[in-house]
């Protein structure tokens, strides 16, 4: 579904990602982890050309993400993106913040997309918040309200990154409980997260990035058993040792 | 004291000069708007050369007096066939000096607006056009209104200048009265009170709206 093919990139001399390969299949849940800065959230914000890349080939279903003549809009569709600050657009209320890609990007109407929307809420969990701002919102339901809102263009696949890191430790586990249920109806889920709970209980594979380069990639028991790279046993020791 | 009588008996001239001037601003106010608002996205545009054209637009015109702009307009013009009266040079001239300071302001909002915004819009398929309209333009104009008010005002002040070429606004019509009558003082100082009249409700407008969009958020 997803396949990096020699990808690197570089920031003037700075290569933040160096020789990627990497295929992630339909349906999987793989976790991302790494030391800040190690180019982890380059990696996913380059499977929705948020980012783009110096050279590889990166494809999704086949499309090849980074050629000019690709619809990149088109293909953003199916690709539902939640940020580690919410970016819900604080001027529109809970239920038009879901609505507006459905309705503008979509072409669907009005009532179809308001119909989706709420039962999208629901399933999020906050029904009762859809004419609320987005100030009028903890954090975390602010950040189940923009996986609503990712989930109501129906996407194939939906990328998270860091989607707890910005919130109150109360609040994380309202927010991985709706990524689990996700993760358990078969969406395709690629998720940077510092969580190891999370990771240890939903992923099927583990990439553990340094330095932009993926060092592991593997499933969650044999990567906290035996992680075979140095780098990523100090990491471990570190994150949960604490 | 000042001799209202210059008032009354001019009174007709007064309020066509009014006219005009409310004329050439609303027209002055929304062109420049629009207009401005349509250069300061060039200005930002992922697309090198609209920024060329944005930036080099802004700078020649926020750098020559309006004087010049609306002279050129009147006597150039005509020698490649295009005749336009006082009233239409005038109210041009005007929205392209002011729109070039208020594509600064509306600009320097844009740029104020979280990134994140239009990177989950974009991400979400909505192309770069629709993200401006729906998402950035609008939590932009909300930091832009205080700049934006104030170039407003300006535009009605500086719309005085049009009298030179006869436009029939507030300025021009005090100058006629003022040489009908030779009274100065009096024909100038009822002027000014027509520009507040204008003018005040205007800076009152921008401070409501200031204030009732930031409760908003």
């Amino acid at each position: 579904m997803i396949e990096f093919k020699n990808v690197n990139k570089y920031y003037g001399d700075f290569q933040v990602l160096k020789d990627i390969n990497l295929t992630i299949n339909k349906g999987e849940v793989v976790v991302i982890i790494g030391p800040s800065g190690s180019g982890k959230s380059t990696l996913l914000r380059c499977m929705n050309r948020l980012e783009t890349i110096s050279d590889g080939s990166l494809t999704i279903n086949g499309v090849e993400l980074h050629d000019k003549k690709t619809d990149i809009n088109k293909l953003r569709r199916k690709i539902g993106m939640v940020f580690q600050h919410f970016y819900l657009y604080p001027h529109k209320t809970v239920l038009e913040n879901i609505m507006l890609a459905p309705v503008k990007a979509l072409g669907q109407s009005k009532e179809e997309a308001k119909k989706t929307a709420l039962a999208y809420l629901e399933k999020v969990g906050i029904p009762e918040k859809a004419d609320a701002y987005p100030s009028q919102l903890s954090g975390g339901q602010q950040q189940r309200v923009a996986i609503a809102r990712g989930l109501a263009m129906h996407p194939e696949i939906m990328l998270f990154d860091e989607p707890t890191s910005a919130l109150d430790p109360e609040m994380i586990g309202e927010v991985l409980d709706v990524m689990k249920h996700l993760a358990k109806e078969g969406m395709t889920m690629v998720v940077v997260t510092h969580e190891m709970g999370f990771a240890k209980e939903v992923a099927d594979r583990i990439i553990f990035v340094d330095k932009g380069q993926i060092l592991e990639d593997a499933n969650p028991t044999t990567f906290y058993q035996e992680p075979k790279e140095e780098r990523a046993k100090l990491f471990l020791s570190r994150i949960l040792n604490h | 004291m000042l001799d209202f009588s210059i008032l009354t008996e001019n009174w007709d001239m007064y309020i066509e000069g009014f006219i005009n001037t409310i004329y050439i601003s609303v027209i002055g106010l929304i062109g420049s708007f629009v207009f401005g608002t349509i250069l300061a996205v060039f200005r930002i545009a992922p697309f090198k050369p609209l920024n060329w054209i944005g930036t080099i637009y802004v700078e020649f015109f926020r750098n020559i007096p309006l004087l010049i702009i609306a002279f050129f307009l009147f006597t150039a013009l005509p020698t490649i066939g295009i005749q336009l009266d006082g009233f239409k040079a005038g109210t041009l001239a005007l929205i392209i000096y002011t729109s070039a300071f208020i594509a600064e302001a509306v600009r320097a909002g844009i740029l104020s607006v979280p990134k994140g915004q239009t990177e989950a819009a974009r991400s979400s398929g909505l192309t770069y056009i629709q993200t401006m309209n729906l998402v950035v333009l609008p939590q932009a104009i909300k930091i832009v209104i205080p700049p934006l008010g104030n170039q407003f005002i300006n535009l009605v002040k500086n719309s005085s200048i049009l009298t030179i070429l006869a436009a029939g606004d507030l300025m021009y019509q005090a100058d006629l009265i003022s040489t009908r009558t030779f009274v100065t003082f009096d024909v100038y100082i009822f002027v000014a009170l027509f520009y507040l009249v204008l003018t005040i409700p205007l800076s009152t407008g921008v401070n409501y709206l200031e204030k009732r969009l930031a409760k908003s958020n």
